[in-house]
């Protein structure tokens, strides 16, 4: 949309939201999925970010775990790991969680 | 003349059984049960009355509806008279003229003969059935004692009752018991004495009566009487349009003179509401002709800048040029817009297609955000569907009702009456709720067990009664085989039945005792069919879609889904919450709950409206908020929702409108949004558009224009300029066409058409080949998702806890006469009723603080302070506090804070913590309101608009 882009904050390695709001929404869906199967656990996260998050913040949070991922719950870390493992082969709507 | 619905005097019976008798020599075959009046009718043959009508049990009172039957006895009425296999009846011969004649000249004798200055000239059953008995003198003159001299109660101000017209059928008094629930109006003394009376011996207005306008329908003659129609006269013709407020989605009779509304009538024909109605689709109207409506386009280039009252091509040329700008300049995900669930199906689904394919993103959302959006998720998740299961007429088959977190008689007042009325034939009814709704003890009703939470905790509980029924073998294991995914209930069954969700150990954090919640879970899963209700008090917490997830796991461990009686039921704030989420108002989704990454969807869409479209999620409200803020989002287009009175935490939303550069709102008044925008696009009343609603029982009923757009345009065509400004066409001639595309477009509308919607008078998605007369009742036969799923729902509790200095709860709700934001009803005279938010807090705590009812108190939260007037209630209990939120100055969400739903980012209204005290003055916040919003109405006026 036209060359002139003033760069946004998502763009000049700022977040787009609140970074603490970030790390808490991302440590709510952990959360959720605390209960479930290790496999499960990662896999309902990382579809969780992936349904719903803008794609800026997502990388915001991938970001932000490469810088150390402090003060995200363990299972987050995992979803995240396993968002930037399947990029590559990254799938339309991943649907509901199975059981 | 408006013409009266056909009435057959009686109620319809259900039975399979048919009896066949002779009226009047004519052969007739009706249900076992009918009335021999309504049999009559249903063969062209109407027996004069005057106390019967079929929205309302026989009474047998007036004996104008006496016939003779062959080898019975005297004259019955036949009214209250069952019809027999074999029955022979007569209703009309010399002698039972001269009986009704004589009840006629009674009945006169007491009345006063103003016909033709009456208001219900021309529309009056008394006259009528004068005119039908054939009387034709009066032998009984004035001398007597009578009523004629009995006052006028003009104290409600919306109808007037004029007892000297009364004739003492007791219509009112019945349809307050029958219809409303509410036992408002009673008949007082006896024989000559009788009169109705509101109350003990009270005017309306201070009676408990809650105007639903029951009454005033019933009425036969001009004893109650709308003022509107006493000012305007009998109305001309009528349209058949759906009220604007709450997810009832109530039909409604528009009768007119012209172009002028004289009043609303509910339609008996309409199938969420059976000709019932609450005070506000009935009567708070007003708002549509209120003088602060803005009728002329407005723009600004700074919110410091007057308005300037312009042309519809510039201000929307304007809008659009913002838009591009912005966008050049931040680039193409620095706009969105919202839409709201007061626009139509029609109106949002053009915002959600000129977001996506004219601003090119997928920054689009809707107000259900803040409400429902964890209801989609829930029931999507384990259903396979965002929709509630039933009808609204499926409560009367119900055994156990459920209401969690819900006030339907204050929130959904017809659904509420229809509730009532089940429970006082016996329903079992589960209150769930940190306060004390109506329903828990009102007249004729009271519920077996009132669970009364901390609020925040709803997860903890619902997991409680889960683990009562998994671990006391109350679950349906054949319903569980057949159609659940078992793996996923064998998961959810061995979390639930841990000790630590047991009620006994979570007694301490729900503050209900174990015993409650365990004779609670044994009566939902053993005592019939049982119906789960829920509303925003589930929602709009941390765990909002948690507890959405929890119900429908314990619907289907019961077995309460797929048939009529049972179900889950998510009772919708405004009317069209449903539709706007189906018309994929939601970044994440197009319409029909597809994802924006399906490409087989995508593609579907892209060639339909000829262009690229984004595959991936864009910005909820929220995060549009915070990104405004940061500076990645600079401009917005707002149609229908104000976001600065209704989501949380007022200074963050305000600071980011502050922060945007172009702000197009689109509205009917200069709402608390507006003052923070730019553009102002005059929008269309439900009145003066065409269109569809979508209600809670996803039932698609017509909108339908009955006067001309007050600005000039209906709203769907504003979005279609707006949309050709910025360069994607939009070329529909009328709503019929966008709703074409959408069933071309959304599998689950695919036999929609406005063709159907009038033949059927509405029509419940899903509606395809395989159902092409819509679906009431879902997943009858399989789950949508195929087998139903259960989540597990660990309890997390709300990171807002109380403290030595914030030491009570905060949680909100809405009142009957009131509706969300108030722009509306706030300009009727439904005020009258609440014409401000209090606090309610109990007398144990207002002791505390030495507090009085009626005193101003500060309410102040981590995120904010306001002050309210207390009341004083055992309604809230200890450490807890209430208050409603429809005045802006009121300031409720400057303390509400910015936790939200974990799967949605709904907002927790429900839970905040905060400190009450007694006060003097208004807050730093409030003063700041007051001064900014007249600051704001004074740039109005120099628009020349009207600030009103």
């Amino acid at each position: 949309m036209g060359a002139a882009v003033k760069p946004g904050p998502g763009q000049m390695g700022e977040t787009v939201l609140d970074l603490q709001r970030l790390l808490t929404m991302a440590n709510q869906i952990g959360d959720f999925f605390a209960p479930y199967p290790p496999e499960r656990r990662a896999e309902g996260i990382r579809n969780h970010l992936r349904t719903y998050w803008d794609p800026r913040m997502r990388q915001d949070l991938l970001d932000y775990i490469a810088s150390g991922g402090d003060g995200l719950v363990p299972q987050v870390l995992e979803g995240a790991r396993l968002l930037v493992e399947t990029e590559h082969d990254k799938k339309g709507y991943y649907g509901p969680p199975k059981a | 003349m408006a013409h009266r619905d056909r009435d057959y005097g009686t109620p319809p019976r259900d039975s399979s059984k048919t009896v066949s008798l002779e009226i009047d020599g004519f052969k007739v075959s009706v249900p076992e049960g009918t009335s021999v009046m309504r049999a009559a009718a249903s063969i062209g043959i109407e027996i004069p009355r005057l106390c019967a009508t079929d929205s309302l049990d026989p009474f047998g009172s007036c004996r104008l509806c006496v016939v003779q039957i062959e080898g019975g006895r005297g004259y019955p009425a036949s009214c209250t008279t069952p019809v027999g296999e074999g029955m022979k009846v007569c209703t009309q011969n010399d002698k039972l003229g001269q009986i009704r004649r004589g009840v006629m000249e009674l009945y006169i004798s007491d009345h006063p003969l103003d016909c033709l200055t009456c208001s219900a000239n021309g529309n009056c059953e008394l006259q009528d059935m004068a005119g039908a008995v054939g009387l034709r003198d009066v032998r009984y003159g004035y001398e007597g004692e009578n009523h004629l001299g009995a006052s006028k109660d003009e104290s409600n101000p919306y109808f007037t009752f004029e007892p000297s017209k009364c004739i003492v059928c007791s219509r009112c008094v019945r349809a307050c018991e029958e219809v409303q629930g509410t036992f408002a109006l009673t008949l007082d003394g006896r024989g000559f004495d009788s009169k109705v009376s509101p109350g003990q011996m009270e005017t309306f207005m201070e009676s408990e009566c809650v105007s639903c306008g029951a009454c005033v329908q019933a009425c036969p003659t001009a004893t109650l009487m709308e003022k509107s129609v006493i000012d305007r006269g009998q109305p001309e013709h009528s349209v058949v349009t759906t009220c604007a407020y709450c997810g009832v989605g109530c039909s409604f009779k528009a009768e007119m003179k012209g172009a002028e509304l004289v009043r609303m009538v509910p339609n008996k024909d309409g199938h969420a509401n059976h000709g019932h109605s609450c005070v506000k689709g009935r009567f708070a109207f007003g708002y549509a002709t209120h003088p602060d409506r803005i009728t002329k386009p407005m723009i600004r280039a700074s919110i410091n800048d007057p308005w300037r009252e312009v042309t519809w091509e510039e201000a929307i040329a304007y809008a659009a040029s913002e838009f591009k700008r912005i966008q050049n300049e931040y680039g193409h995900y620095a706009v969105g817009g919202i839409t709201s669930s007061r626009c139509t199906n029609e109106e949002t689904y053009l915002v959600q297609k000129l977001v996506r394919a004219a601003f090119g993103n997928n920054n689009v959302d809707t107000c259900a955000r803040v409400c429902h959006s964890p209801t989609g998720y829930g029931l999507k998740r384990t259903f396979g569907e965002s929709s509630g299961t039933q009808t609204f007429d499926s409560v009367m088959k119900a055994d156990v009702i459920v209401v969690i977190g819900a006030n339907p008689t204050d929130g959904h007042p017809v659904f509420g009456s229809m509730m009532k009325k089940r429970l006082r034939q016996g329903a079992k009814l589960i209150v769930i709720d940190p306060r004390a709704i109506d329903l828990v003890k009102s007249p004729h009703v009271a519920a077996d067990f009132h669970l009364q939470l901390r609020p925040g905790t709803n997860v903890a509980l619902i997991n409680a009664l889960a683990h009562v029924i998994v671990t006391e073998g109350l679950t349906d294991e054949a319903f569980i085989q057949q159609r659940c995914d078992v793996a996923s209930f064998n998961k959810w069954r061995d979390f639930v039945r841990q000790e630590r969700n047991s009620p006994e150990a979570t007694a301490n954090v729900t503050g209900v005792a174990a015993e409650s919640v365990r004779a609670a879970a044994r009566l939902f899963a053993t005592g019939g069919n049982g119906a789960i209700y829920y509303g925003l008090g589930v929602t709009e917490h941390s765990q909002g879609s948690t507890t959405v997830i929890g119900i429908a796991n314990l619907a289907m461990a019961t077995g309460n889904v797929g048939r009529e009686g049972v179900g889950v039921n998510p009772l919708r704030g405004q009317n069209n919450v449903q539709g706007s989420c189906d018309m994929g108002s939601f970044p994440h989704e197009f319409p029909g709950y597809r994802h924006v990454s399906d490409f087989e969807t995508r593609a579907m869409f892209e060639q339909e409206w000829g262009v690229t479209l984004e595959g991936e999620p864009g910005l909820r409200i929220p995060n549009m908020f915070a990104a405004a803020l940061d500076g990645s989002f600079r401009g917005l287009y707002v149609e229908g929702e104000d976001i600065a009175q209704s989501d949380p935490d007022t200074q963050h939303v305000l600071a980011a409108l502050k922060a945007m550069e172009c702000v197009v709102v689109q509205d009917l008044f200069l709402n608390e949004t507006a003052k923070f925008a730019h553009v102002f696009l005059p929008g269309s009343s439900f009145l003066e558009k065409n269109g569809t609603f979508t209600n809670a029982e996803r039932r698609i009923s017509p909108v339908r224009q009955v006067m001309p757009p007050k600005a000039g345009y209906e709203d769907w065509e504003i979005t279609q300029m707006l949309s050709n400004a910025l360069g994607y066409p939009m070329n529909y001639r009328h709503p019929r066409e966008i709703m074409a595309e959408i069933s071309r477009l959304t599998p689950t509308f695919k036999g929609v058409s406005y063709e159907k919607i009038d033949a059927l008078g509405s029509v419940q998605w899903p509606c395809d080949d395989a159902t092409p007369e819509g679906t009431p009742i879902m997943h009858s036969e399989q789950f949508v998702r195929g087998k139903g799923l259960f989540m597990p729902t660990e309890y997390v509790p709300t990171p807002e806890r109380t403290s030595s200095r914030y030491p009570l709860i905060l949680t909100t709700g809405r009142i009957l006469s009131q509706y969300n934001v108030g722009a509306q009803t706030r300009r009727t005279e439904n005020s009258r009723w609440h014409e401000e938010d209090r606090l309610e807090i109990h007398p144990h705590d207002a002791e505390l603080r030495g507090l009085k009812d009626g005193d101003w108190v500060g309410i102040k939260s981590r995120s904010g302070d306001t002050v309210l007037r207390a009341r004083v209630s055992e309604r809230v209990q200890p450490g807890v506090v209430y208050t409603t939120f429809h005045f802006p100055e009121s300031g409720a969400n400057v303390i509400t804070t910015d936790n939200s739903d974990w799967a949605t980012n709904c907002p927790e209204y429900k839970v905040t913590a905060v400190q009450v005290t007694p006060v003097s003055a208004p807050s730093d916040w409030q003063r700041e309101y007051r001064a900014f919003s007249e600051e704001q109405l004074a740039l109005l006026e120099k628009a020349g608009a009207g600030a009103g």
